[in-house]
């Protein structure tokens, strides 16, 4: 385990931002808190990261204290927070150069230049980059130390998403070099499609943890099949191996169901007694219906930006 | 001690590419420097105490050139590292935070005395600039000046609850301070109440005694060094016990 945290809390004022939460963090997986804004994430984040003491509970990261072991801790972790600027009309290569001088053994910025396709923009203003490109620089900031934990504090949070699709590839091929990455973020579909295990988090508690194929698996919430055809009676179509449901309305039919065999069987009953079907679609669950099921929250709802 | 040396030789490049900052401590006194040297040369004037023009006004334009660097350059961009969350970046790496606080000592250090140093080699070059002082004196006073300067510069920073109204709090006190306290104009051509305004700002303590020891006027310095030790002190007892890191 590269980072053990057991009953954190961490309160402002009455505040109870994290509420007692105990999880572990394994080498060189990618491993994501999600949760909608206010959550508790960049609380715990900072907490790991040592900028924040916690009120109660104990952290490892590395075998180390973060809170006390500071300077030991950030030879060994990147560190990348949410809402970083930089200094006014300063250049991406002084930047670069400056953080190098304060690890022991940096990687060659200008490498991590060349990685992440930022090297023309060497001698531009930092304040002249795009969205994208900012944040390209914060990871390699983070990469300088050569570190063996990168934590990313809402790293696409304000990208389009293509950028935010070319972060993806960037931070699998992180984990790819020997890597652990922590993340948060309060994108569902990042979450399920970049990490190797999921905390979800609510209101200060994690309230699962797992991959999210685990995850949507155990949920139980049941796959939609969606076609249009006549069909009256739906009395065969519960018949079918593994179907729960069948609403019919105005022509359109779902169907409910589970199991990794559902759509072919429904496809093979509907040939079978010669049923013409159109515009047939598969919804399988997803990240995002999980949480609504365990928190019963609205997810698309929040548009909000809050930061704890 | 490396990583000190490359932030401050960052942020000095930095505070160069500042406009306003180089601009009102290397170039605009220089400029008054020239301009009031070529109305009134540096011949003795008994207005001024027998001294000459340029001769008064390049050590009280010092305390303006302290004023730009210590009460608006250092606290504004502590304040504004503060609030864009850059100290914090800094914070989460493994130099001391208190690297930051020192490059911006030094850096805003360095500037002043290359405004001095602009100052006095333009000074000697066009006018022929008087240096009269005794010994180490106007070290000394330059010295005390920054530190006390600096210091309540620094205290700006620590007590204001935000980066907007550090830049507020910074141009109410820097504003008065350019034009009351005989840095840019002198107190000679001042009504009395004015000269009465004058006492209640810390710079005319700082400005009085640059002048009287560049001029090495057999003056008692003990009030101006009293106060400007009083104001260095107390402004770092309270920022001590007031400067946050992070706005909550």
């Amino acid at each position: 385990m590269v980072v053990e945290v057991r009953s954190l809390c961490k309160n402002y004022g009455s505040v109870r931002a994290v509420d007692g939460i105990s999880f572990d963090v394994k080498d060189n997986e990618i491993f994501c808190m999600v949760g909608p804004n206010g959550a508790g994430k960049t609380t715990t984040i900072e907490c790991i990261e040592g900028l924040r003491k916690p009120d109660s509970g104990e952290i490892r990261v590395l075998g180390l204290e973060p809170y006390r072991e500071k300077e030991k801790l950030y030879q060994l972790i990147g560190v990348q927070l949410q809402e970083t600027s930089y200094q006014d009309s300063i250049k991406v290569w002084e930047i670069c150069q400056l953080f190098s001088s304060f690890y022991k053994n940096p990687l060659s910025y200008e490498e991590l230049l060349k990685k992440f396709e930022l090297y023309e923009k060497k001698n531009s203003y930092v304040s002249k980059l795009s969205g994208g490109q900012r944040q390209k620089l914060s990871i390699i900031l983070a990469l300088i130390p050569n570190p063996e934990i990168v934590f990313l504090d809402e790293l696409t949070t304000g990208l389009d998403p293509q950028a935010r699709r070319s972060m993806w590839t960037f931070i699998k091929g992180l984990r790819e070099e020997g890597r652990t990455i922590f993340l948060t973020t309060h994108y569902m579909e990042e979450a399920e499609y970049l990490s190797d295990r999921v905390a979800i988090m609510y209101h200060g508690h994690i309230v699962a943890l797992d991959t999210p194929k685990n995850l949507i698996e155990k949920s139980e919430i049941e796959e939609k099949i969606i076609f249009e055809a006549d069909v009256q009676n739906t009395e065969d179509l519960k018949s079918v191996n593994g179907v729960s449901n069948v609403q019919i309305n105005k022509g359109t039919i779902t169907v409910y169901g589970r199991g990794k065999d559902l759509l072919t069987n429904v496809v093979n009953h509907l040939q079978s007694k010669g049923i013409n079907y159109r515009n047939l679609q598969t919804k399988t669950p997803n990240l995002e219906d999980v949480f609504l099921k365990l928190t019963g929250y609205k997810y698309e709802e929040d548009k909000s930006e809050i930061t704890i | 001690m490396k990583s000190l040396f490359e932030l401050t030789k960052v942020e000095f490049k930095l505070t160069l590419r500042n406009f306003p900052v180089a601009f009102f401590s290397l170039v605009f006194p220089v400029l008054m420097v020239l301009m009031f040297g070529g109305i009134y040369g540096n011949k003795p004037d008994p207005f001024f105490g027998g001294h000459g023009t340029v001769d008064i006004m390049v050590p009280s334009l010092v305390g303006a050139i302290i004023a730009v660097t210590g009460l608006m350059n250092l606290p504004l961009t502590i304040a504004g590292y503060r609030e864009r969350k850059i100290l914090k970046r800094f914070m989460a790496t493994p130099i001391s935070p208190y690297y930051v606080i020192v490059s911006q000592v030094t850096v805003n250090f360095a500037t002043t005395l290359i405004g001095l140093l602009l100052l006095a080699i333009v000074g000697k070059l066009v006018f022929d600039l008087h240096y009269l002082a005794q010994g180490p004196a106007f070290i000394l006073a330059f010295l005390l000046s920054i530190f006390s300067i600096f210091s309540f510069g620094f205290l700006i920073a620590s007590v204001a609850p935000n980066a907007h109204a550090a830049t507020a709090i910074a141009n109410l006190v820097y504003f008065p301070m350019l034009f009351l306290t005989g840095a840019t104009i002198p107190l000679e051509v001042m009504p009395k109440i004015m000269v009465k305004i004058s006492k209640i700002l810390p710079l005319t303590y700082a400005v009085d005694l640059l002048k009287n020891t560049w001029l090495g006027n057999k003056v008692s310095y003990l009030q101006d060094v009293l106060v400007l030790a009083v104001i260095l002190i107390v402004s770092l007892v309270i920022s001590l016990f007031t400067f946050k890191w992070e706005y909550e």
